[in-house]
């Protein structure tokens, strides 16, 4: 198991992070899976590479074309999906249904707009690898820890130590009491829906660019769940620490028993880890309030 | 009857069977499986392989794949059924997306992308017809014996459930076994009708359409999800000019009923002799009052 191999792994753990965290957020936030993340990072991305990429732009604005493109449809979302049903104290089943139903909307719409055609994000770099000592990296992977590296740092600031932050933790203990407490829980909640969905873009790009674009680039997001079961359901730093572990895990069985098996495996991996430790690395598990 | 219409006919109920499996899971029992379709893969392949390869007697296959399909779904439930039910979600989607990889990854076996073929064809629209009926009619018994009033109890309320004396584990995971043997029954139908099957087409926009159609007729009422399982499945069979659209049609309409109608086209009304007379008896008695006026 060489250094190399390793390396690899943590580049690809770090847009898992990405993934995880996003994911992470609103389960905290409103306790329930949102599988309409996936779609979200397809339809960033997208809409991404025909606005930015497609005319030659490097990548930063790129990013910020897809983070952009990722709160304004996690706004949609919440407006369309969620926001009745909130509403209305509807049961927890009908957020899943409206998440599902959101997914396969996005998923649908880009489908429309691109066939299933693949596309190529155009190549960000002038020299594709950087070389230390016998080590070869792609820069691409190099730039994917950097940048995601950085945006979680400025989340983890956002959420420990702002204004935001603080109401954000107190609605996703107690959405009614935090609103006795004057904090508008609502904007609190579009909050969380905008900060998962600049996650979701920027990580749908780093997709894109690492496994080419195509509509059903979102099923990607499985990766992201599996981290955050192993992580801990709704724990921020434990969905980070089991993104890096599955990134890891991924590279080194990929490596061992190639593509189909080592998605099997990783499966058999989350599985055993469900058995040993259901609440996960963090060990904060949310448990259903009675 | 045109081949065209049973050819639809027959899908649609094959299509029925699974989502039968699918109202005891998400209907009665309040979880979701977005890895439903990965069973209904392994129903397919389990007994159209056993019938290619090993020349096994068709009957025999589909009990045989069906049981295979419930053994995954132990292993499966095992850890699931005991924690909160994203889980089952959670674990589910990322099942069905390993056995995605791997249907596509062991040529040997399922002849990978390009998928298994020359299974022979034994099923017509008269098995399909039947095996649905009785799907339908093995999960409306199921909905009013012990397990589907617990499934219920369980679903509104788990902790109440458990201290009502009822083994949470026990039927949440009899619940899911139910649904994993309809849907792999489905598949085994539909690879012995197509007399073919490929690994694209399970993976969880498949099982995202069957929970969509489950709440389109009524989460609370088989007969609204048979109903929209009906109308959503015979539709796009219809409009195949528009199959890039169907999706976000579908979308649109479950989000409008999802925003302004949340229990569903028929809210929790079964078609029960008791609940034809009333509403027969209403319609009459409505008839009767205009004429009076």
């Amino acid at each position: 198991m060489s250094l190399q191999i390793i390396l690899n792994g943590i580049a690809t753990g770090s847009v898992y992070a990405l993934i995880a965290t996003g994911f992470a957020l609103i389960f905290n936030v409103l306790k329930f899976s949102n599988f309409s993340h996936g779609a979200t990072m397809t339809a960033c991305a997208f809409i991404s590479y025909f606005l930015v990429a497609d005319k030659g732009l490097g990548l930063f604005p790129t990013l910020l074309a897809a983070g952009a493109a990722g709160a304004v449809v996690a706004l949609f979302g919440e407006f369309v999906g969620f926001r009745r049903i909130l509403k209305n104290h509807s049961s927890a089943t009908y957020f899943f249904v409206s998440s599902i139903t959101l997914g396969t909307l996005y998923e649908g719409l880009v489908t429309i707009r691109v066939g299933s055609n693949f596309f190529n994000f155009p190549s960000f770099f002038n020299k594709p690898t950087i070389g230390i000592g016998s080590l070869v990296i792609s820069t691409t992977d190099v730039m994917m820890f950097i940048i995601s590296v950085a945006v979680l740092l400025v989340l983890a600031f956002v959420i420990q130590n702002t204004r935001l932050g603080r109401a954000l933790r107190a609605v996703s203990f107690d959405r009614d009491t935090a609103q006795l407490m004057g904090i508008n829980s609502t904007r609190m909640i579009q909050s969380a829906f905008v900060i998962s969905g600049v996650l979701a873009g920027i990580a749908g790009v780093f997709l894109g660019i690492k496994y080419t674009l195509y509509p059903s680039l979102g099923s990607l997001v499985v990766k992201g769940f599996i981290a955050s079961v192993i992580g801990g359901l709704g724990s921020l730093p434990g969905a980070i620490a089991g993104a890096f572990l599955l990134g890891i895990l991924e590279t080194v069985l990929l490596s061992l028993l190639g593509s189909g098996y080592s998605t099997i495996a990783t499966f058999a991996v989350m599985l055993l880890f469900l058995l040993i430790r259901p609440q996960g690395i963090a060990g904060s598990n949310v448990q259903e309030k009675a | 009857m045109s081949a065209l219409v049973s050819n639809i006919l027959t899908q649609v109920f094959i299509t029925l069977i699974a989502v039968a499996g699918v109202y005891v899971l998400t209907g009665l029992t309040g979880m979701f499986s977005l890895g439903q379709a990965a069973f209904m893969a392994i129903g397919a392949y389990a007994s159209g392989l056993l019938v290619v390869r090993l020349h096994m007697n068709f009957a025999l296959a589909v009990v045989l794949s069906v049981l295979m399909a419930v053994a995954v779904g132990y292993l499966i439930g095992y850890p699931v059924v005991r924690l909160r039910r994203d889980y089952i979600s959670l674990v589910t989607l990322g099942f069905g997306e390993a056995i995605g990889a791997l249907l596509n990854r062991m040529t040997f076996l399922t002849g990978g992308a390009s998928g298994l073929t020359g299974v022979p064809r034994r099923v017509g629209l008269p098995l399909a017809c039947i095996s649905a009926v009785a799907a339908i009619g093995l999960v409306a018994f199921f909905k009013t014996s012990k397990y589907g009033r617990q499934c219920i109890a369980l679903r509104g309320d788990e902790l109440a459930a458990k201290a009502m004396g009822i083994n949470v584990i026990r039927v949440k995971m009899t619940a899911f076994l139910l649904s994993v043997a309809l849907t792999a029954y489905s598949g085994a139908l539909y690879v012995f009708y197509m007399s073919y099957v490929d690994p694209t087409g399970f993976g969880w926009k498949k099982s995202a359409d069957w929970v969509i159609m489950v709440f389109f007729g009524g989460v609370n009422s088989l007969t609204g999800s048979t109903l929209g399982a009906f109308i959503l499945s015979a539709l796009p069979q219809m409009l195949r000019g528009l199959q890039n659209y169907r999706y976000v049609v579908y979308a649109v309409l479950v989000l409008l009923i999802l925003n302004f109608k949340p229990s569903g086209l028929l809210g929790e009304w079964e078609l029960t002799p008791g609940n034809v007379k009333r509403s027969i008896g209403r319609l009459t008695e409505g008839r009767r009052r205009k004429e009076e006026k």
